[in-house]
């Protein structure tokens, strides 16, 4: 199917069992959940999904259980970042194996080097497969390591199958200098904000996000979008400013909030698995209230 | 004091001859400033060189310029400084001056915890008896922020807090601040003290300080006009543009701007030490810049 990337697209969590195994069954329903309910596509396993808490067999048998469950409604791509770069190059090959749309990678983990080897290992990985490829960019996590407007260029310009950046700066500056450095190049090229701060980067541009909340509440997501994609930006602003409340609710050890707040939800996908905590009953209460004052409880889907 | 609106507010440099602050080439800046579309003017920011300036030199600066601006348009001054009781005299003096309202940055050098902050600002605030605009740019100030919290305490405190420049970019940030301070206060002032005015506009901004306006006055002109008509898409262009020019800038500092008036005709000397003026080589990089820009053909050059 021709890749287009664009709305609110969602990354699943992982649902887990109590012994923090994957529990494969509620995974599907999540999936089959996002689609339902306006996902323009999926992409999985982000750090939400506690990719770095997952074995590679996990990792591979549940990207095959999602797109196996997507079953081509929406294209579906698979982040294959991982601690060793190995491990990366297997999951990628692996995600062509198995029918992905498209694999996402972040810059790599941990180590300061610069942007010529950021450079390097994308056209490896990039050449690896024959898959579009989606960059990764998270400066403030990754302790300033970042794409900048000149590394995008030359990977463009190296390779024909990098579509689109998720980019999680939330930074006008960092945002528009990819952004303009890239869209001459390939007027396609999709700038993905990390979650789904719309407002500030559709109107600069932007091609859509993933999603934080998408689990919790799809309605509020797609009517933020499709606001920003028609212009209504009084209503806009209204929903935006609903769903940052909500991110800095789900921000802090995410994704265990997140996990906390479907419960709520009628849709419940288990545990966090450490070293990140999972929910206390009291956190889930306070979740509640939360959801609640914004008006999620009244407004949104309950249960599958 | 709440129907002050900060609007399109330019940030002058400031001349010197020989070292000495030169008042007959400002009283040209200040000119030019107000035939090129200026709605207020604030005045000595770090575009001025305030840092550089001492406290009886920024007063006369003030007074200055109030007296020459007379109605045209509201002077804002700037009192920010080191130590709580020195900003507060500059906003004190500020205030019997004439001036419309106060801006002031968290103090120099020092990282106080948040509380401290506040204190700070009440200080200013209630020395001033003007409206006060707190001015939030982690980047310049050791990474102090201002808190959304510390905003929301000034907003319940502080009769004359009247609103908040951004410099950080970020839109976690933005979003947060507006959220909560809104509902603290309607009339709450978001301004974007950088020229990314898009996303900020798009997030509920209203005003803008811009530095750029010295160089570049019709485009900002038209980049604020596009944006607070929320016409994002047709103000893309113009955010190009600045995009372009406030790079340039950002690289080469107080400088840069030495330069690039003298490049459009209106020369404010070297900066005032400990900063050097341009090399050649990076004065040819810089006017390459307004060249890609289109700055040197589309903009005034002289006093106008």
């Amino acid at each position: 199917m021709t890749l287009v990337l664009k709305g609110v697209m969602q990354s699943p969590v992982t649902p887990l069992k109590d012994d923090f195994s994957p529990d494969y069954a509620t995974f599907e329903k999540l999936v089959d959940f996002h689609v339902r309910t306006g996902a323009t596509a999926i992409s999985w396993p982000h750090h939400k999904a506690e990719s770095h808490n997952l074995t590679i067999p996990e990792r591979k048998k549940l990207a095959e259980v999602a797109i196996k469950t997507v079953a081509k409604r929406v294209p579906i791509s698979i982040h294959v970042s991982a601690l060793a770069l190995e491990d990366t190059y297997d999951l990628a090959r692996h995600a062509q194996k198995a029918d992905a749309d498209a694999i996402i990678a972040i810059t790599p983990y941990f180590w300061k080097y610069p942007p010529q080897s950021i450079y390097d290992y994308f056209v490896d990985l990039g050449t690896s497969i024959d898959l579009p490829l989606i960059a990764y960019n998270s400066p403030s996590y990754l302790d300033g390591i970042e794409f900048t407007g000149e590394l995008t260029a030359r990977l463009i310009q190296r390779l024909p199958n990098l579509v689109g950046m998720k980019e999680a700066s939330f930074n006008s500056e960092k945002f528009f200098e990819i952004l303009r450095a890239a869209l001459p190049l390939r007027p396609s090229f999709a700038m993905i904000a990390g979650v789904e701060y719309l407002l500030p980067s559709v109107s600069l541009g932007g091609a859509g996000s993933y999603s934080s909340a998408g689990a919790i509440c799809p309605n509020l997501c797609v009517e933020l979008y499709e606001s920003c994609a028609n212009g209504k930006w009084d209503r806009a602003r209204e929903l935006q400013y609903k769903l940052s409340q909500l991110w800095l609710i789900f921000r802090d050890q995410y994704p265990s909030s997140l996990k906390g707040g479907c419960v709520i939800m009628g849709r419940p996908v288990g545990p966090t698995s450490p070293p990140l905590p999972t929910a206390s009953p009291e956190r889930v209460k306070f979740i509640e209230k939360q959801l609640d004052s914004l008006g999620i409880l009244d407004s949104e889907p309950h249960g599958w | 004091m709440s129907d002050f609106k900060f609007g399109l507010v330019h940030a002058p440099v400031t001349p010197f001859v020989n070292g000495r602050v030169d008042l007959a080439g400002y009283a040209s800046v200040l000119d030019f400033h107000l035939a090129a579309g200026a709605q207020g003017l604030a005045l000595p920011m770090h575009a001025g060189e305030s840092v550089s300036l001492t406290v009886a030199e920024r007063q006369a600066l003030l007074e200055f310029a109030l007296k020459h601006v007379g109605r045209r348009v509201p002077v804002i001054a700037n009192a920010s400084e080191a130590g709580t009781a020195i900003a507060a005299s500059l906003a004190s003096h500020a205030g019997k001056a004439g001036a419309a309202a106060v801006i002031a940055t968290v103090p120099y050098y020092w990282t106080p915890p948040q509380h401290m902050l506040v204190e700070h600002f009440m200080a200013i605030g209630d020395a001033a008896k003007l409206p006060l605009f707190v001015l939030n740019s982690p980047a310049e100030m050791n990474e102090v922020e201002i808190a959304s919290k510390s905003v929301v305490d000034l907003l319940e405190r502080l009769p004359n807090m009247a609103g908040l420049i951004d410099l950080s970019l970020d839109w976690q940030y933005m979003i947060e601040v507006i959220t909560v301070a809104r509902a603290t206060r309607p009339d709450f002032q978001l301004v974007s003290g950088t020229e990314y005015m898009i996303s900020a506009a798009a997030v509920g901004a209203t005003g803008l300080l811009s530095p750029l306006a010295s160089i570049a006055p019709k485009l900002i002109s038209n980049l604020y006009a596009l944006c607070t008509a929320e016409k994002f898409t047709e103000a893309r262009p113009a955010q190009e543009q600045a995009a372009i020019l406030y790079r340039a800038f950002r690289d080469t500092g107080i400088a840069g701007f030495k330069t690039g008036m003298r490049a459009m005709g209106r020369d404010c000397g070297p900066p005032r030490p400990p900063l050097a003026a341009l090399t050649d080589a990076d004065s040819k990089v810089l006017l390459a810049e307004l060249v890609t820009a289109g700055t040197l053909n589309s903009e005034p050059r002289g006093w106008l």
